[in-house]
């Protein structure tokens, strides 16, 4: 039949040469666009402390640093020693103030430590506190791990990262 | 507290180190398409093709043929010997051309041709600007990626990224955006203090990030375009960890207010806070469900990180953890199926990026070394960007859900915490 067709009508035949051109470019995914352009700028953030400290008010407890587990916070026998006679400068001298930050080894998360380093400057805090410390003489932070005091990544450069400063 | 914040801006400021595309395996069993030199005039042309063969290989899923490997090279489409591509095992052939309209626009045209079917399959054209090539050749690539596979591009998306250059004991940190393929680098910030966990706003336009210019972790939004920036809240608490609702309306915060960290959801037009967490231990790392109607998060309740969610659609819902396996999971974010979470997982004493899908009870490691970190998915699902250490530098690694993986290393101090923007095509 079909054979018949198109051997009776040439015209017939090209009709359908045409129409199974259309139909295949109907399958044929056709797209036109044009590329986004999105301008980018440069910001350079100004550094300034929002809580700036005297700076005589600093000296007495500079190096007064503790240190903690991987993932812990509570404070072991030497820095509870170490806290004491911070305690003690701090009622010696009632007009400073101090800042606690904490911080955390490499390993882990940074938002994670972020919270850890928190958590152990915070667990110092609280020592003051107990020893009669008013919390509004201290500022609590944390770096994280975003300031390790050793860049090793090895068990002694971790240990020595995950601390408290008091300054 | 921030009155006096000076911004300097300052024009797009483009970095000659940018990172350098390795692909370290591809995947078993790519399809294999012939990329035929596009005509026009020479420089473009080899600029394009470079830039779509490095896409499409990068994908792990198409293995690309140069004119090179080729037996017959077709000048137009009515002449394509389709069994020299046959023998060769090619599937797909890709053609095009590029015509400079004028001084300021490029167009190019490309075309696909399924070699089984000896037919076109896909006529596309791309308009573009001649001096940014690379935009263009992503769009080629997105629409043959497309074409083959029948999943979304991703050529023509952004990485965020911080980078921290040191000398001399002191660091400068870059919030950086990039190319898909690590090149095209822009700065976004530049600062002496520490930046961590940028993220996008569902419409790539916006980024947020923790920077720590104040003298301790505070949230910032930044429009990329104008470089306007604003400080999330204004407290003297620490702020950090930002995620972006879907919607855009809402940031998923860590505050410290409460004396640790907890979750807040951020009302970004009336400020209004919600507080989600409420628990004694460390609750942070949120990142919302594909639909907004879960937020996951890290908590340290159970005595290690492990990763929960609560159901934003329930009233007074309970956290549900989500991972059982090992002693560390943590910074988990949502398949864009939402069928299951990447995350950091810790193996022995190894931190790894895994993948649990919600229908399995076991995890799915996808990374082997040491210090894995920083997940975050491509918008298509199907590629994870996460940083590394390669003898203590800090370096993106990728790994795409077919097994095909890459690298992306800096020639120029170290990269870290890469957020894959949303689909900018």
């Amino acid at each position: 039949m079909f054979n018949i067709q198109m051997t009776y009508n040439k015209n017939l035949f090209n009709l359908f040469v045409f129409i199974f051109i259309i139909s295949s470019c109907s399958s044929m995914n056709v797209t036109e666009e044009v590329v986004y352009d999105g301008g980018i700028s440069t910001v350079e953030a100004s550094i300034q402390e929002d809580y700036p400290l005297e700076y005589e008010t600093k000296a007495i407890f500079t190096n007064a640093t503790v240190y903690f587990e991987f993932d812990k916070f509570n404070l072991n026998n030497k820095s509870l020693q170490t806290l004491k006679s911070a305690v003690a400068a701090m009622k010696n001298n009632p007009s400073i103030k101090i800042t606690i930050s904490g911080h955390a080894d490499e390993r882990g998360t940074r938002e994670y430590n972020l919270a850890l380093g928190q958590r152990r400057a915070e667990a110092v805090r609280d020592y003051f506190a107990v020893n009669g410390i008013n919390s509004n003489r201290i500022i609590v932070k944390s770096f994280g791990e975003e300031r390790p005091l050793s860049s090793g990544s090895d068990e002694s450069s971790y240990a020595k990262n995950r601390r408290a400063e008091i300054n | 507290m921030k009155k006096n914040l000076i911004l300097l801006i300052l024009l797009s400021q483009p970095i000659i180190s940018e990172l350098v595309l390795e692909i370290t395996k591809g995947s078993d069993n790519p399809y294999t398409v012939a990329l035929i030199n596009f005509k026009g005039s020479k420089s473009a042309t080899n600029e394009i093709k470079n830039i779509v063969k490095n896409d499409l290989d990068r994908t792990g899923e198409i293995k690309i043929l140069e004119n090179n490997k080729l037996l017959s090279i077709p000048t137009n489409e009515e002449n394509i010997n389709y069994s020299d591509f046959k023998i060769l095992g090619i599937d797909y052939i890709l053609m095009g051309s590029v015509v400079e309209e004028d001084r300021s626009n490029i167009s190019a045209t490309y075309k696909v041709f399924d070699v089984k079917k000896e037919s076109q399959i896909r006529s596309s054209k791309v308009f573009g600007v001649p001096n940014k090539l690379r935009q263009l050749s992503h769009y080629i690539s997105d629409g043959v990626y497309e074409e083959i596979t029948g999943l979304k591009g991703i050529a023509s998306t952004r990485l965020l990224y911080v980078k921290e250059e040191s000398s001399k004991g002191s660091s400068l940190f870059k919030l950086i955006v990039a190319d898909a393929d690590g090149a095209n680098e822009q700065i976004l910030l530049k600062s002496t203090e520490p930046i961590i966990s940028p993220s996008w706003s569902p419409d790539s336009k916006q980024v947020a990030y923790v920077s720590f210019e104040t003298g301790m972790a505070k949230v910032f939004t930044q429009n990329i375009a104008s470089g306007k920036r604003e400080i999330v809240l204004e407290n003297k608490y620490q702020i950090s960890s930002p995620s972006w609702s879907p919607n855009g309306k809402f940031l998923s915060l860590t505050l410290y207010q409460d004396g640790n960290a907890e979750i807040y959801i951020l009302n970004l037009k009336n400020k209004n806070l919600t507080r989600l967490t409420n628990h004694y231990s460390i609750d942070t790392e949120s990142s919302w469900s594909p639909n907004g109607s879960k937020i996951m998060f890290t908590s340290g309740r159970s005595g290690s990180p492990q990763l929960y969610e609560i159901n934003l659609r329930q009233s007074n819902a309970k956290p549900k953890r989500i991972t059982f396996e090992g002693n560390y999971n943590a910074k988990g974010s949502y398949l864009p199926s939402g069928e299951g979470v990447i995350f950091v997982h810790r193996k022995n004493s190894n931190f790894q990026i895994a993948l649990k899908y919600f229908n399995e009870n076991f995890v799915r490691p996808l990374t082997n070394s040491q210090l894995d970190e920083s997940p975050s998915i491509s918008p298509n699902g199907n590629v994870i960007v996460y940083a590394i250490s390669e003898n203590g530098i800090g370096l993106l690694a990728g790994v795409t859900l077919s097994g095909a993986r890459f690298r992306l290393p800096t020639k120029i101090g170290e990269v870290r915490e890469p957020s894959w923007s949303g689909f900018l095509r």
